[in-house]
């Protein structure tokens, strides 16, 4: 959907090519219309890529409804918005992490490498194809009348209620790798207070998060440096 | 492991090579199953020398330093794919057990996801002269497909690159680091900074997560959870 990605026309070209045996099959035996129709969505369009087989299916049942070329043009204006946005909010801002942190945690707790990375795949895709299976359908279901479908994404209504357990996977799977680091450093149990105090950054981070972030990077950059002014002090090594 | 033992088998650079660009692949143009999250890439690079744990390691911190940059929109954000697949191989590659190795691997790490990054700009860039002419796309569809499989090839082409260029660089740097001891404190100052920012950056991107700052209560809480079952002294 998004190997043609540019920043022009955003995903519409790659709407356009998932509509492609759709707008085939409608408009066989009449190839004006049929190039017509993949004109008109080659267009600018913005969706997140799994919502887009929203867009496909209502688009294609629009076509096959033989709506006017302006009733789809305001019609994809009206759907961007909202298919970027609750697909940024739902599964990137909501679902992958709370995969991701549920296979970290399964990790730190002692599960094996390829039992967590399973885990997190299975769960993941399962959501995501689900979206992409439901959106075509109540697309094409619906056409038209999609919008008002939106509004009762079942997956937001899932990470809407499952954002607490996001946040306890956090704060549990910080401590877990922030063990395992300490472990990796060969250190001693004397390290917990350090923790404590290093894991008090999140919270000013949450604040300003850009500072913080740059300061996560900067930290980072920063641990050889010391280790070479601390081997030059001592006399090499 | 001294930086003299590190050899890779040529056979098995390429192999690494062409699961870079599949990764690539999977990060935006197909099929994104999130086999290109660091979490995963990692753990496939550090299973491939034979250390998956240490991958998954890797790949983990490589996350919690990535949240802050999701995909929204046209936004940058690390190639992750690339780069958690060349760190985790070449934390495994090294013996995956040193506090320096990780270090290494974490800054090679994102560097080259940086890199894939704005490689990957270039080739948006490069998609909408692809699809300049629509007039001439729809004239005959089977251009569009056309486009689209060209476009494919060059971002495995791309990735498989950046891949290339950095897998070897990045061993060799956890190779070096792994061979040099540290002195002093060296290394409860680098696992208090690394986790400091760890801790930093989860801070940074909870903020697309979290609704609102009642939400660090369950953070805290998940936090506490875990000190007070399970840990132990090292």
């Amino acid at each position: 959907m998004q190997s043609l990605w540019n920043y022009k026309t955003l995903i519409g070209p790659g709407v356009t090519y998932a509509m492609l045996p759709l707008l085939r099959r409608i408009h066989a035996g009449d190839p004006v219309r049929f190039e017509a129709a993949v004109r008109r969505h080659l267009g600018s369009f913005n969706s997140h890529p799994y919502l887009a087989a929203v867009a496909v299916g209502a688009l294609a049942r629009m076509e096959f409804e033989d709506a006017s070329d302006e009733e789809i043009r305001r019609f994809r204006t009206a759907l961007r918005g909202p298919l970027g946005t609750l697909g940024d909010r739902t599964i990137w801002a909501e679902w992958r992490p709370l995969c991701l942190l549920l296979a970290i945690t399964l990790f730190g707790l002692g599960a094996s490498p390829l039992l967590s990375a399973l885990a997190f795949l299975l769960i993941y895709n399962v959501g995501h194809v689900w979206v992409r299976v439901w959106g075509f359908r109540r697309g094409w279901e619906h056409g038209r009348g999609v919008g008002r479908l939106l509004k009762e994404f079942p997956l937001e209504r899932l990470t809407e209620r499952l954002w607490p357990v996001t946040m306890f996977l956090l704060g549990a799977a910080t401590v877990l790798l922030g063990r395992a680091v300490v472990e990796t450093a060969g250190r001693s149990a004397e390290s917990l207070p350090l923790l404590l105090v290093a894991g008090l950054t999140a919270v000013p981070a949450f604040r300003w998060p850009n500072r913080f972030g740059r300061l996560a990077i900067g930290l980072l950059l920063s641990i050889p440096i010391i280790w070479t002014l601390l081997a030059v002090a001592s006399g090499g090594p | 492991m001294p930086l003299s033992e590190f050899s890779l088998n040529p056979g098995f650079w390429w192999l690494i090579v062409g699961i870079g660009g599949l990764l690539a692949l999977d990060g935006v143009s197909f099929p994104q199953t999130m086999v290109s999250r660091p979490l995963i890439s990692a753990t496939l690079g550090g299973a491939l020398m034979g250390r998956p744990g240490g991958g998954m390691l890797v790949g983990a911190v490589l996350e919690l330093l990535s949240m802050r940059h999701p995909p929204y929109g046209a936004a940058k954000y690390p190639d992750t794919g690339p780069a958690g697949l060349v760190a985790g191989a070449a934390y495994a590659a090294v013996g995956g057990a040193s506090i320096q190795a990780l270090v290494a691997v974490l800054i090679g790490g994102w560097a080259t996801g940086w890199a894939g990054s704005y490689s990957g700009h270039f080739r948006r860039k490069l998609n909408g002269e692809f699809v300049a002419d629509p007039a001439h796309l729809a004239a005959r569809s089977q251009r569009l497909e056309y486009r689209v499989g060209g476009a494919l090839a060059i971002d495995f082409a791309r990735g498989a690159l950046i891949t290339a260029g950095f897998l070897v660089p990045v061993a060799l740097l956890a190779g070096l680091a792994a061979a040099t001891p540290l002195t002093g404190g060296g290394a409860a100052f680098g696992a208090a900074a690394l986790v400091t920012a760890i801790s930093a950056s989860i801070g940074a991107g909870a903020r697309t997560t979290a609704p609102d700052v009642r939400a660090w209560a369950m953070v805290l809480l998940g936090a506490l959870l875990v000190i007070a079952t399970l840990w132990r002294p090292l």
